[in-house]
């Protein structure tokens, strides 16, 4: 199990997506390759009028069984043992997309550029100046958390409608379900 | 943001529409390389400088990570309580804005006679003096032989030295976009409250009732933050909307379905119903307003807005609205915001909605209290005017083109109307010699190209800007102006003000390329026009260090602006304490109010209906919203924010498209009775059937602007414009520019 994770409360997940341009800023993602590590997806259940709207912001969710570390030829993807989380070596990275097709979150992402993938790195170099990931510490409702799994774990749940099935790749990522 | 439907997709491969190459446009407009690259770095290897945000008035406090000369990343401020150390897209993506490669960077003027938007203008690049002295020469060529009154300003009425400059020209034709957005709520408020308050206290709220106004889906942090900190201790949330994927729809308890344009026949049902049964809070009331002396009138003029009778205008059940009404009134605070654009200028009856909306704000007796609508603590910054006072100025005629004299509460305001700026042209040919126009784009009106069509028209236009939208189109000479990132001011708080707060704005980095500040632009623009009102009394020129300077003292927040620059940002902390008489003529608020009856105006909020409404021929009402991560026709060309939404669709009903055989992403033609658009089919069950909504903010038609360029389409293509005689016949105390009063028919193509 990765040491930490996100929390999504989606009764309060706004679509502002402050959390997408935060993430473009700190990590100097290039913008025009539609390369978005975090986005957020605007979810609507039900029939109108009976309808409950929210956004979920994803990105990756550094699984604990990472298939793309798995499915990786070229040894570019590696957990980081000290605390699980998922990185992508571009140096290593051949760019054959393999990544893309297991990971169930869209979260490597071709650079078609580069002809490399691109990937969220749970903001590792602020978790090891001991901050927030840029997109949690600028989230104006507290939709978006971050903290240790263990922590997160009991304040919500594993599976919303439309999530792929947590159980295949068991990803750092709690939800707290809208009511209604 | 992608939008997913119920079972069609899981999560997988969300990756939308793929963005197309932007164009790049071959010219002098040479691109800036941002030299960063690889990740930010660390606060120990970089200069954070306070500032703060400028795409709103909210204008949240911000740290400015710079690296080696180059901005790299922006962070909340977290002892300004605007934004309480969080931002917004916009804000977040300031990279985006500082290093556009499409940024006006140099004067220029256009060497192509032909004006009009799409044609190219042929631009050169001249010199400030080139620039300015062209300016100059028209501008006294057109006083003199034409009168000031010849010389037409699109701009707000501030800063100070902006002011200071219009007041040189002397002109009465200044128009902006206020009537599209508070100007309703501004004349209502002085007149029922005392003065237009942005405060909000909605942190403190234990009840909030939204009517129009999407104040979470806009996305300021302020209120995002408040509405949101209200729910998570446990206030209830109720959200009137035709639309429920809005913001404020999404957090709410209850998100109400609503017909459009009806909101004024449930609040005045609700008032109805506090009134009958006496919930209000009768300390409040009967001792701090005027219902006392006109309770009879007030009594008699709601007893027939009963529920029943606004559920047949508003699809709201009778019962939903009384014990709305109920809760409203005993579960205090309670607070029902009114902030601007919606509801006040969405619809024709906008000034009657917001004058209902804050009755209910009255009745429930919040007014300046906690958990309520609040008056600002702010510091007293003076303006240029008071530090060096300048020669008489020029006597304006109070004529102007659109007829603003002749309505007694918008002359008073002297602000807005966009909405008939169109109309007072075609009517007045030949009037208009000179135009002036600061960040303003045609995407700002009604029916832009009946708008274009009359602005190409004027022979000189100057325009200043930031970006190149379409009206540099339009422009005969360009001045680029520094970003906020680039200035120095002083900036007081009072969106969300308990007590006194001010942050510093200080560059960043210096103003990119050729651009300048608009204060350094007015000095030198100034000095040459209108001399006199440009230097101190021993003829040197205004120093503005020396302006800046005397702000900060005098406004108590330094020795000088350097001072304050190190300090950042000043907070005087103070007990809130609550107003027990309001800036009124009587010191009381006024529920019933005599100086609208005096006028010729409805004294209380009086059910009107909106003004176009569905047909055979048009069936469908036209919603709007500027999506969260943009700010009106500004932030588009940003390629941070530009790719997180770049373009536009129509959202419809997912049974109404069925029946018309309308299916995801199929082009659609959108018509109104003044125009027609097309635009992708994006079906959802969050909207009435009954409407279908076009987010606004795209279809820029400038090609300068290369990563909106011709993406998506102008909602406001189908909106029709207005003209005073239209606002005088419904008697519209407050001048709402009716920009989503529009029905509209969908066909597929
Ligand atoms: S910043 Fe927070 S509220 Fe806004 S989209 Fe991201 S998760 Fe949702
Ligand atoms: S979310 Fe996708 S990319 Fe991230 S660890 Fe899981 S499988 Fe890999
Ligand atoms: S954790 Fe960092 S890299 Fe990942 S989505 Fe958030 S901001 Fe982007």
């Amino acid at each position: 199990m990765s040491t930490y994770g996100f929390l999504v409360d989606l009764g309060l997940c706004i679509s502002c997506s402050a959390c997408e341009a935060a993430c473009k800023t700190w990590n100097n993602v290039p913008t025009g390759r539609n390369v978005r590590w975090r986005r957020v997806i605007d979810q609507v259940l039900g029939v109108w009028p009976k309808v409950t709207t929210y956004g979920v912001s994803m990105a990756c969710n550094h699984c604990a069984d990472a298939p793309c570390v798995k499915a990786c030829p070229s040894g570019a993807l590696t957990v980081r043992t000290k605390d699980g989380i998922v990185l992508l070596d571009k140096t290593k990275c051949i760019g054959c997309r393999y990544c893309e097709s297991v990971c169930p979150y869209g979260a490597p992402q071709y650079d078609a550029t580069e002809k490399k993938m691109s990937k969220c790195t749970m903001c590792v170099d602020r978790i090891d100046a001991g901050k927030e990931p840029a997109c949690v510490d600028t989230c104006p409702t507290g939709a978006l958390q971050f903290g240790k799994l263990v922590d997160i774990d009991h304040e919500g749940v594993k599976q919303i409608p439309n999530f792929a099935e947590p159980s295949y790749t068991n990803p750092s990522i709690r939800f707290v379900p809208k009511e209604g | 943001m992608n939008t997913l439907d119920a079972n069609r997709r899981e999560f997988l491969k969300t990756s939308g529409t793929a963005l197309a190459g932007a164009a790049v446009l071959p010219g002098f407009l040479d691109g800036i390389v941002r030299k960063a690259s690889g990740p930010v770095p660390l606060a120990d290897t970089a200069t954070q400088i306070i500032s703060d945000c400028a795409w709103c008035g909210s204008a949240c406090g911000m740290k400015a990570t710079v690296s080696g000369g180059v901005l790299t990343f922006v962070e909340g401020l977290p002892e300004d309580i605007q934004g309480g150390g969080k931002m917004c897209a916009k804000g977040k993506a300031a990279t985006g804005y500082l290093y556009d490669p499409d940024r006006l960077k140099y004067p220029m003027k256009r060497t192509n006679p032909v004006k009009g938007v799409g044609v190219d203008a042929g631009w050169v690049r001249i010199t400030w003096d080139e620039a300015l002295d062209l300016a100059t020469a028209k501008l006294k060529e057109t006083i003199e032989k034409n009168g000031r009154d010849s010389v037409m300003i699109l701009g707000l009425a501030s800063p100070d030295v902006w002011a200071r400059f219009q007041n040189c020209i002397g002109t009465s034709n200044r128009f902006d976009h206020w009537d599209e957005c508070f100007l309703a709520n501004r004349v209502v408020s002085a007149n029922v409250i005392g003065g237009f308050v942005w405060g909000h206290d909605f942190a403190n709220a234990k009840y909030i009732v939204t009517f129009g106004w999407d104040v979470v889906g806009k996305a300021k942090v302020v209120w995002a933050r408040a509405v949101t900190d209200a729910k998570k201790k446990g206030a209830k949330i109720v959200s009137f909307n035709p639309y429920k994927a809005a913001g404020t729809s999404v957090v709410a308890d209850e998100a109400i379905s609503i017909r459009p344009g009806s909101d004024l026949a449930v609040v005045n049902a609700m008032i109805h119903v506090i009134l009958a049964e006496n919930l209000y809070d009768k300390a409040f009331v009967e001792g701090l307003t005027n219902f006392p002396q006109y309770e009879t009138e007030i009594r008699a003029h709601f007893a027939p807005y009963t529920p029943e009778w606004a559920e047949a205008l508003s699809d709201v059940p009778a019962e939903t609205i009384t014990r709305i009404a109920r809760e409203f009134a005993t579960n205090g605070p309670a607070i029902a915001p009114i902030h601007k654009k919606t509801p006040s200028a969405n619809y024709a009856n906008g000034s009657e909605t917001t004058f209902a909306i804050t009755i209910l704000n009255v009745l429930a007796g919040t007014i300046d209290r906690p958990g309520g609508r609040f008056f600002p603590r702010t510091h007293t910054i003076p303006g240029i005017d008071a530090i060096v006072p300048p020669p008489a100025y020029p006597a304006k005629s109070g004529v102007d083109i659109v007829g603003r004299h002749r309505h007694p509460f918008l002359k008073a305001v002297g602000s807005g109307m966009f909405s008939c700026l169109a109309d007072g042209l075609r009517k007045n040919p030949g009037k208009i010699q000179m135009g002036i126009i600061t960040r303003y784009s045609t995407m700002a009106f009604p029916n832009p190209p009946e708008v274009e069509a009359e602005l190409k028209k004027i022979p000189f236009t100057v325009v200043c800007d930031i970006f190149p939208n379409e009206i540099i189109e339009l422009a005969d000479v360009v001045l680029p102006s520094a970003l906020y990132l680039e200035v120095s001011d002083l900036v007081a708080r009072d969106h969300h003000a308990p007590y006194k707060m001010t942050v510093v704005r200080q560059p960043v980095v210096p103003p990119q390329f050729e651009t300048k500040p608009l204060g350094s632009i007015l000095l030198a623009w100034g000095l040459k026009a209108f001399p006199e009102y440009w230097k101190n009394p021993d003829g040197t020129p205004i120093n503005m260090g020396y302006v800046l300077d005397e702000k900060t003292k005098r406004a108590g927040l330094g020795a000088n602006f350097a001072e304050m620059k190190a300090k950042g940002f000043v907070k005087e902390v103070a007990p809130f304490v609550p107003r027990t008489s309001f800036p009124t003529a009587s010191g009381k608020i006024n529920i019933y109010v005599k100086a609208f009856a005096d006028a010729g105006f409805e004294p209380l909020p009086t059910w009107k209906q909106k003004r176009d409404v569905p047909s055979s021929q048009y069936p469908f009402y036209l919603l709007t919203i500027i999506p969260p991560m943009h700010i009106r026709n500004t932030t588009e060309n940003n390629r941070i924010t530009n790719e997180i939404k770049g373009t536009n669709e129509v959202f419809i009903n997912v049974q109404t498209a069925r029946g018309l055989g309308i299916s995801e992403g199929d082009t659609i033609k959108v018509r109104s009775r003044v125009g027609e658009i097309q635009v992708p089919a994006r079906l959802t069950e969050a909207i009435r059937p009954d409407c279908v909504l076009v987010p606004h903010g795209f279809g820029h038609q400038s090609r300068l602007m290369t990563a909106a360029y011709g993406k998506g389409a102008k909602d406001a293509i189908l909106v029709p414009g207005q003209s005073m005689d239209d606002i005088l016949a419904r008697k519209d105390v407050g001048g709402a520019a009716c920009i989503m009063d529009a029905v509209v028919s969908i066909a597929k193509i």
